[in-house]
């Protein structure tokens, strides 16, 4: 297994277009920060995410949060879906994958290793958020105390709980890009062409934004996989804080385990005619 | 010497007969359509280079992806070296097979790739047989570019030195001189032959006939998904009867043996004719031909594999 998954993890290191997905993830948050020093916002006195980009401008500390809010409707699941979609349909489109198969490599552990190349890569892609977004911010705004007036929003954390929180949400963040992921990967199985299995992923991951936004469908939204995509700001608002998030982390699963066992299926009674 | 029953299955030589392959009625469906595959049956001996004969479209290519495990039969079973076949099946560890045309990563170099095909298998970097594998690939510095910016041809050559890095007792390859320059064509039949005169057995699929012809001992032939025929090519060759005749007056040839006793039929090839015979002998022909008043400049016996091929699937048209 280890012998499969580590070529597997060579093969993504090697190749030129993994820096590129990584590095537009990583440096948004730099483009932020420029953005935020050319044209500070004023104060809304609202609350919420949007209060988020003033704190940021206050303190650098809160450049990841701003670039959560920015990237994970689009960009991050973007990137995670041409991770997971690519996987497996890549190979068979390149007709890689059956001399990986007939070398032999079982259809299991090819399946195992690719899946854990995928989520290696998603983290270090969402990781890559808090990284520079707390590098670039504070650069830019320093490590400061935030603005008294947070403490009106329940919101009186010092600089290193702050920070800490900070790859609390992005990890969460991450984490709910799961579902669109493993869409994507399953769709990766059934076809040689990646952009299908990418659009697959990034497909659902829109679609379930779009469904959220149906004010009547009421409750029956929290079983979308988006439905708590921002819950990680109780994390900057206790006050408000009900569990949301674990009800966040607890939806991506039943999709997670749907997807990656029909996948896994679907990849061993697959007749490889790529 | 007693063989203990685990060491007579380590021992998997295949059965007493020496055949390394066994395919048995095997079958490939696709959907409800395509019988790509039909009940196809042949045996390839140790050490024999077997050709596996057939117009495109015949099946070729999924029976030999039902023989690595790429492809399930639908009924019917492949053996190699006395295991079934299964996907990614242990067995597959002593064959090398080259699957259509060689594929590689684009974006890593002729020697990432390998590498990373020998490592994925759990072998450990360099094989033993590198250099040699590499030699017959003769890319040169070559190797250490991105494949992305090879031609046909080097991906071929490094797609054979791929399947030979396992040192494979049984090597597959699928119509592996397409697209290749005359000159690289005769250096992979070279290589075949001399695979073949160290003891590797060889299953080679081609619809080119001078190819089987040139380098197998035996030939399967297939067309539209069944078994044709199989058999050495000399039987095969053995088995034809037909006689190129060139003559002066075509016309008047075609008459005269058109109504002789023997003939069962006859093709116009200007500056001649082939003409099937009955089992009479070519003489009789020449006489017949020299009573009507025709000049007969050559006669040339027709016992060439094309001609069987082309015969027999004439008669599998038939059929």
């Amino acid at each position: 297994m280890t012998a499969v998954l580590r070529a597997e993890l060579a093969k993504q290191l090697r190749r030129p277009r993994t820096y590129v997905a990584l590095g537009i993830v990583g440096f948004i948050p730099v483009l932020i920060t420029i953005a935020l020093w050319a044209s500070p916002p004023e104060f809304s006195g609202r609350g919420g995410t949007g209060t988020f980009f003033y704190y940021a401008t206050q303190t650098g500390l809160f450049i990841p949060a701003v670039s959560l809010v920015v990237l994970s409707r689009l960009l991050l699941p973007f990137v995670v879906a041409v991770f997971a979609g690519d996987a497996l349909a890549a190979e068979g489109g390149w007709g890689t994958l059956r001399y990986l198969l007939v070398r032999p490599v079982s259809r299991g552990r090819v399946f195992v290793a690719k899946l854990i190349t995928v989520i290696f890569f998603a983290t270090i892609g969402s990781m890559l958020i808090v990284v520079t977004g707390l590098i670039a911010g504070t650069i830019a705004f320093g490590w400061n105390e935030l603005p008294p007036i947070a403490s009106l929003f329940g919101l009186d954390q010092p600089p290193g709980e702050i920070a800490r929180n900070m790859f609390v949400a992005t990890l969460y963040v991450g984490w709910s890009m799961a579902a669109a992921g493993a869409f994507a990967f399953m769709v990766s199985t059934m076809t040689d062409v990646p952009a299908g299995a990418i659009g697959a992923g990034f497909g659902l991951f829109m679609t379930s934004q779009i469904v959220d936004q149906i004010e009547p469908l009421d409750e029956y939204r929290n079983i979308l996989p988006t439905h708590y995509l921002e819950a990680w700001t109780s994390l900057f608002n206790p006050r408000y804080s009900d569990g949301e998030m674990l009800s966040g982390i607890l939806i991506q699963i039943p999709y997670v385990i749907a997807f990656c066992a029909i996948g896994w299926w679907w990849f061993h009674r697959k007749d490889i005619k790529s | 010497m007693v063989l203990t029953p685990l060491e007579h299955e380590l021992d998997s030589s295949g059965p007493l007969d020496g055949s390394v392959i066994e395919v048995r009625g095997l079958t490939k469906r696709f959907g409800d359509e395509v019988l790509a595959v039909d009940r196809l049956d042949f045996t390839v001996a140790r050490g024999s280079v077997c050709g596996l004969l057939g117009p495109n479209g015949a099946g070729k290519t999924t029976a030999l992806r039902m023989l690595v495990g790429l492809v399930r039969p639908s009924s019917g079973e492949a053996r190699v070296f006395g295991t079934r076949v299964t996907p990614s099946n242990p067995v597959l560890q002593r064959v090398g097979a080259m699957i259509e045309a060689a594929a590689f990563y684009p974006y890593l170099s002729g020697t990432s790739n390998l590498r990373l095909y020998w490592e994925a298998g759990g072998g450990r970097w360099p094989p033993p047989n590198l250099d040699d594998a590499l030699a017959i690939a003769g890319l040169g510095n070559a190797v250490e570019r991105r494949v992305k910016t090879y031609s046909h041809g080097m991906k071929q050559r490094l797609g054979i030195a791929r399947v030979l890095l396992g040192e494979p007792e049984i090597l597959m390859l699928d119509e592996p001189t397409n697209g290749l320059d005359p000159q690289e064509i005769r250096e992979v039949r070279r290589l075949m032959q001399r695979l073949a005169d160290t003891g590797t057995t060889i299953l080679l699929s081609s619809h080119l006939l001078g190819e089987i012809e040139q380098v197998c001992s035996h030939v399967v032939v297939m067309d539209r998904g069944h078994l044709v025929s199989a058999g050495t090519v000399a039987e095969l060759v053995a088995g034809t009867r037909w006689v190129y005749f060139e003559v002066d007056d075509t016309t008047r040839a075609a008459e005269v043996l058109g109504r002789h006793p023997g003939v069962l039929g006859v093709t116009p090839e200007p500056p001649g004719l082939t003409v099937e015979l009955d089992g009479i002998p070519r003489s009789a022909a020449v006489e017949a031909l020299v009573a009507g008043g025709v000049a007969v400049e050559t006669v040339t016996a027709r016992n060439r594999l094309e001609d069987a091929f082309l015969g027999l699937l004439r008669e599998s048209a038939g059929a």
